[in-house]
């Protein structure tokens, strides 16, 4: 649903207004000021850093460390397309991740099982959220926000908050870092096959559809016949497989477990999403749009942190970012609240 | 307090409102016209008249939520200009209104003090014993003996009203209107609510009291005013009037009808012959629908006739699964089937054109395409085994119903948030044409659609009942129903009291039937 189908004019244009070319101009340029803010950016950075930034291997580190949060934000977009919310996906990055290091590195198990038993997890969280939302009728951000805290105090059962390392097959460690094509790591390609795979889902099928009616009138997609409550639970499933997918990146790279590995990943990914909310198509969550904020974020934090500038800066850049990311979505759409 | 001051400051006999030559139109419709009225304090006016008469329209202009297009108002003498609400509660102007606008957490007396500012301890802390003393006082004002600490959710409607009539009393008020405030209040509630107006106009403050209720207007009113197509159509003493003249007033002299539409179902006649295809028995959901049973046959169309809250709508939507049913069966063509979603009952091919478009028919942002196949989406996929939607074959038939039902816009592609009402309508029934069903409701499709428009709603069921199908049409404007229905359902606070024949039927045997089956309060 990135681009527009071709108009098919019916021959009845009676109670239409033709949009002035001024009005035109007005919609049209915020469905393209993040890409332009992203070129602006790149060619500043690129200015004050010509050595290091403009340079293959920061792109490739770029890509590389969008990876997990590319993974984390496609799932995001698809319960936000609901008008739904996920808090809880950050505690389940790291629930699958440590789950999946203290299977192989305390109990033998196999790196392909153990990858098995996280991306199943993941899914438990997310089906567990999907039931308590949807068919409990929980308010998503609070039901999240505790069954969060259950899924991190989960994990510092199963690790006793220890950070685990050895013990880990080199075969797991190889599933984020492996160079395969053109040098760049898996994860990259792991993280670019997930976003296509996401777009594909909202905006190719019947699914993705019935999503994008739930989001915008829940009502009357339900009384059109659509399995309003069965979405909702897929959705959350959705962000939980894209969790544990990315807490499998984030302990493979690593080859250990730290506790709470996917904390740091909460606010960038709301930060990806609404920002892709803001090009393409305006103040609408779609999955080329979040790809673009992610980069975005990539480029941003990359660019801050070779200018030697400190954490507390790059937090408030990044805080403001989204602010100006939600705002700017908000203009687009011609909401007025 | 303030009511008392009220009547002092307008001496007996004096209007404490006026409104002369007031106008109101909306793109379309003219609500009100030229209506002039005048109010003397104490006075308990019954305001009346039938949905869509001009009386929600002329209360919103008195009390702010609407500016008049033309005319004065005048309170206590004084020309005044009412711009919003504030501006009337200033002028001691209040409304109760039929929706219950109190906030659910709180206490009684933080809802009865709402908007006042609340007493203060040492100029931040609120000062609960102050509060709900002063809240205490002001429920006893109008008699209610109601605990101010209680939670507002453990009351029940009626309670929670009075409250509602507290607060609009706890500022400065001279005139109070009431807009069908014994909606939903069992008798006893109602007699209490009575006697509270009647204590209020002893104080000197007038009442307009808005009501369908005939019994309430006899028991409470000085005078009757009788709104009837955005006109004011007459002013009586209540003394002077009786029930039928009432009525009377209300449905205004037999109108010429329009032609009726049944050119595609050939004139009214041997129905007897028609099939069974929809039969609900004993349809129950608690305080609203009570024990409705009635039958569609294919090649009907059947109205539903109600005045407002009779539980039209809410009969429509059992049936077609959108809330729980607390009793009652469904048969589709004689067989009984099981509904407790939209799926069951799209499912059995019965389909709902929701009342409100906007929020429950169609998705604003999508396409007239993504809105046309969104219950058939599962049809048009390039590959049938896989769950992806073929633009090209949703673009067909979007294309062909924008062709078939005249649906105006720039095209399949433009979103239907931007559509007329009428057109929006159309989409709605697209989806479901194309979807496929035997049995169609129809929920005030020409609410807000222009006179063209509701022309192609009539044609839409008369078409769909020609080719079989069972249709049920529910509408305010009675006027309609002649002009389409082979009979007349009417429903009266929830119960099904009437099925009327359309031969030699007017609008006034419909009003008659509505005031006359009321059950009697008071």
């Amino acid at each position: 649903m990135s681009t527009a189908p071709p108009q098919i004019a019916t021959g009845h244009g009676a109670d239409v207004q033709r949009p002035s070319a001024a009005h035109t101009l007005v919609r049209e340029v915020p469905r393209f000021a993040l890409l332009a803010a992203l070129l602006v950016t790149i060619g500043v950075f690129g200015a004050l850093r010509p050595d290091s930034f403009l340079t293959i291997e920061n792109l490739k580190s770029i890509l590389t460390q969008a990876a997990p949060l590319m993974v984390v934000a496609v799932g995001l977009t698809v319960v936000l397309t609901m008008q739904l919310l996920d808090l809880s996906f950050a505690a389940a990055i790291g629930l699958c991740g440590a789950l999946a290091i203290v299977l192989m590195s305390q109990h033998g198990v196999g790196w392909e099982l153990a990858v098995l038993i996280a991306l199943a997890a993941g899914a438990a969280c997310g089906l567990m959220n999907g039931i308590l939302v949807s068919y409990f009728g929980g308010n998503a951000l609070i039901i999240t926000l505790a069954t969060g805290t259950i899924f991190t105090g989960v994990e510092f059962a199963v690790t006793n908050q220890q950070t685990i390392i050895g013990g880990v097959p080199l075969k797991y460690g190889e599933i984020a870092t492996h160079q395969t094509l053109f040098g760049l790591t898996n994860q990259v390609y792991i993280a670019a096959i997930v976003a296509v795979l996401g777009w594909l889902f909202l905006a190719q099928t019947e699914f993705g559809r019935y999503m994008h009616a739930i989001g915008g009138n829940q009502e009357a997609a339900r009384l059109s016949g659509i399995r309003t409550r069965e979405l909702k639970v897929l959705g959350f499933i959705i962000v939980g497989l894209g969790a544990a997918v990315a807490g499998i990146l984030l302990t493979s790279a690593a080859s250990s477990s730290t506790p709470q590995v996917g904390a740091p990943y909460l606010l960038p990914a709301y930060a990806a999403v609404f920002l892709g909310s803001a090009v393409f198509r305006l103040g609408q969550f779609n999955m080329p749009g979040t790809v673009i904020g992610v980069l975005f974020l990539g480029v941003i934090q990359t660019g801050l942190t070779m200018l030697n500038l400190d954490t507390d800066v790059i937090y408030i850049v990044q805080g403001s970012i989204l602010v100006s990311a939600v705002l700017l979505s908000r203009i687009g759409s011609g909401s007025t609240a | 307090m303030s009511a008392e001051e009220g009547a002092t400051a307008a001496p007996a006999g004096r209007p404490v409102l006026a409104v002369r030559g007031l106008r109101k139109r909306y793109p379309g419709v003219v609500a009100v016209d030229d209506v002039s009225l005048e109010v003397a304090p104490g006075e308990i006016i019954g305001l009346l008249g039938k949905n869509g008469a001009g009386k929600s329209t002329l209360i919103k202009m008195i009390s702010g939520a609407e500016v008049p297009d033309g005319g004065e108002i005048e309170v206590a003498g004084a020309p005044v200009h009412i711009g919003n609400p504030r501006d009337a509660t200033a002028l001691g102007i209040s409304v109760v209104h039929q929706e219950l606008a109190d906030v659910p957490g709180l206490s009684v007396a933080e809802n009865v003090e709402l908007g006042l500012g609340y007493p203060t301890l040492a100029g931040t802390l609120v000062n609960w014993r102050k509060l709900r003393a002063s809240a205490k006082e002001a429920l006893g004002k109008i008699g209610a003996e109601i605990d101010p600490a209680a939670p507002i959710a453990s009351l029940s409607v009626a309670e929670q009203r009075l409250v509602m009539i507290a607060r609009s009393l706890s500022s400065y008020v001279r005139i109070l209107i009431l807009d069908e405030p014994s909606a939903s209040l069992t008798e006893p509630e109602v007699e209490r609510l009575l006697s509270v107006v009647r204590t209020l106009s002893d104080q000197g403050v007038a009442v307009i009291y808005v009501t369908h209720r005939l019994a309430e207007v006899f028991a409470i009113s000085d005078r009757v005013v009788v709104m009837r197509d955005s006109r004011l159509v007459g002013t009586r003493p209540t003394a002077e009037l009786d029930r039928s003249t009432l009525i009377e007033m209300i449905t205004g002299p037999a109108l010429a009808h329009q032609a009726p539409v049944t050119h595609q179902r050939g004139r009214a006649g041997g129905r007897e012959e028609k099939k069974e295809m929809l039969r609900v028995a004993g349809l129950e959901r608690h305080g609203v629908v009570e024990d409705v049973s009635f039958a569609v046959g294919a090649g009907e169309v059947v109205g539903l006739a109600g005045l407002v809250g009779s539980g039209r709508t809410e009969v429509c939507r059992l049936i077609f699964g959108a809330d729980k049913r607390h009793g009652g069966k469904i048969f589709v063509e004689g067989r009984e089937v099981r509904i407790r979603s939209p799926r069951d009952a799209l499912r059995n091919g019965i389909v709902l054109l929701p009342e409100d478009r906007r929020h429950q028919g169609a998705i604003g942002e999508f396409t007239i395409r993504e809105n046309v196949t969104l219950a058939t989406l599962d049809q048009n996929r390039s590959v049938a085994v896989l769950p992806h939607p073929s633009r090209r074959k949703e673009r067909r038939v979007a294309g062909r119903y924008v062709e078939q039902l005249a649906i105006r816009g720039s095209g399949i592609e433009h979103p239907v948030r931007l559509l007329s009402g009428g057109n929006q309508q159309k989409v709605v029934l697209a989806k479901w044409l194309e979807h496929g069903a035997k049995i169609f409701l129809f929920d005030e499709p020409t609410l807000g659609v222009d006179v063209e428009g509701k022309q192609d709603a009539y044609e839409s069921m008369d078409r769909l009942a020609s080719e079989g199908s069972a249709v049920l049409f529910i509408s305010s404007e009675f006027s309609e129903l002649l002009t389409v229905c082979d009979r007349i359902l009417v429903l009266v606070e929830g119960r099904l009291v009437a099925e009327l024949a359309n031969e030699g039927l007017t609008e006034r045997d419909i009003i008659n039937t509505c005031y006359e089956s009321q059950v009697s309060h008071v």
